[in-house]
């Protein structure tokens, strides 16, 4: 996936910041879990509108929730971020890795597609199959990038 | 101590710990299993604060029932993992603090459906209960103190 090229991360100041204390890695574990929950929550919220399991005309809840996760995945993406460039030799060539980052793209396009084609159904109490496509193809893609991130773990080299 | 030594020793204990379908799997649903049920209780929290508005009240019944099969997911997959090394968990006194959270999040996760479910079918505003306002602000913050402690399992355990 050419994730061998910021292979130098290790070897920067934030690199070795991010291994340079016993406390630091977990706690950033944590933020990373706790912001996941905030993250899912919302993501589930607007995933239930699209697949027709409350119908209620809700563009100011999803505008609303749609900061929370957008906040959410920031923090998320951050400590994300901090943990290939503390120890970038577990991520790199880690199928399970590649997957959750495939998965991760893959699910952004599915928001773009939700924001630029569906996002007026929210003003309705409409149900479509395409926002029923894009609802269950969200949980299932979240889902799925959930195992892979604990899927890193048993399959570092 | 012997019960848990005895299931310690089971097949599937075994089949828990060493084969590639059983810990990382697991590990993986509870991770599902805790996302949906602390994430949607902080979503119910934020709408009872009014943070968040636009849903009809009584949809939060069914919210938190998802919120529940959540927990029940992270509660099965959390047992299969606490079978193979229970005498050790037991003894981590972060775990034993985790699950006093999480027995604290389910309570009132339960309490806070069928709360939430009687003053809907009464057209109550359910944003003006205070029980169910701070419960699920409490509840919200020991699924984060679960969260938290879960993950200092493995750092803290030699600590203790």
């Amino acid at each position: 996936m050419g994730l061998e090229k910021l292979g130098w991360l290790a070897d920067t100041a934030l690199g070795h910041w991010v291994v340079s204390s016993a406390a630091i890695w977990p706690t950033l574990e944590c933020i990373h879990f706790v912001s996941l929950c905030f993250f899912m929550g919302g993501m589930l919220m607007i995933d239930l509108r699209l697949t027709g399991f409350f119908r209620d005309p809700c563009t100011g809840l999803v505008n609303r929730l749609l900061g929370l996760v957008i906040g959410a995945f920031l923090v998320n993406f951050t400590t994300g971020a901090l943990f290939f460039a503390g120890n970038a030799t577990k991520y790199i060539d880690n199928p399970a890795f590649e997957l959750k980052l495939s998965l991760m793209v893959l699910a952004g396009l599915n928001a773009l597609y939700f924001k630029f084609r569906l996002a007026h159904l929210l003003a309705t109490e409409e149900v479509t199959g395409d926002s029923k496509f894009v609802g269950y193809f969200s949980l299932l893609l979240w889902a799925g990038v959930i195992v892979c991130g604990r899927m890193i773990t048993f399959f570092a080299r | 101590m012997n019960f848990l030594r005895i299931l310690e020793s089971t097949a599937f204990s075994e089949w828990v710990l060493t084969s590639m379908l059983g810990f990382p799997t697991l590990i993986a649903l509870h991770s599902i299993g805790m996302a949906v049920a602390a994430g949607l209780t902080i979503v119910v929290t934020l709408y009872l604060y009014r943070f968040v508005a636009g849903i009809a009240d009584a949809k939060l019944p069914g919210i938190l029932h998802i919120a529940m099969w959540g927990f029940l997911l992270n509660l099965v997959t959390g047992l299969a993992i606490f079978v193979p090394r229970g005498t050790e968990y037991l003894a981590n006194v972060t775990f034993l603090v985790k699950m006093l959270l999480v027995l604290v999040s389910a309570a009132i996760l339960v309490w806070l459906k069928s709360h939430v479910a009687q003053l809907a079918s009464k057209s109550v505003d359910v944003c003006n209960s205070v029980p169910a306002r701070r419960l699920s602000l409490v509840s919200s913050a020991t699924w984060i103190g679960a969260i938290v402690t879960g993950r200092l399992i493995a750092y803290l355990g030699s600590v203790y």
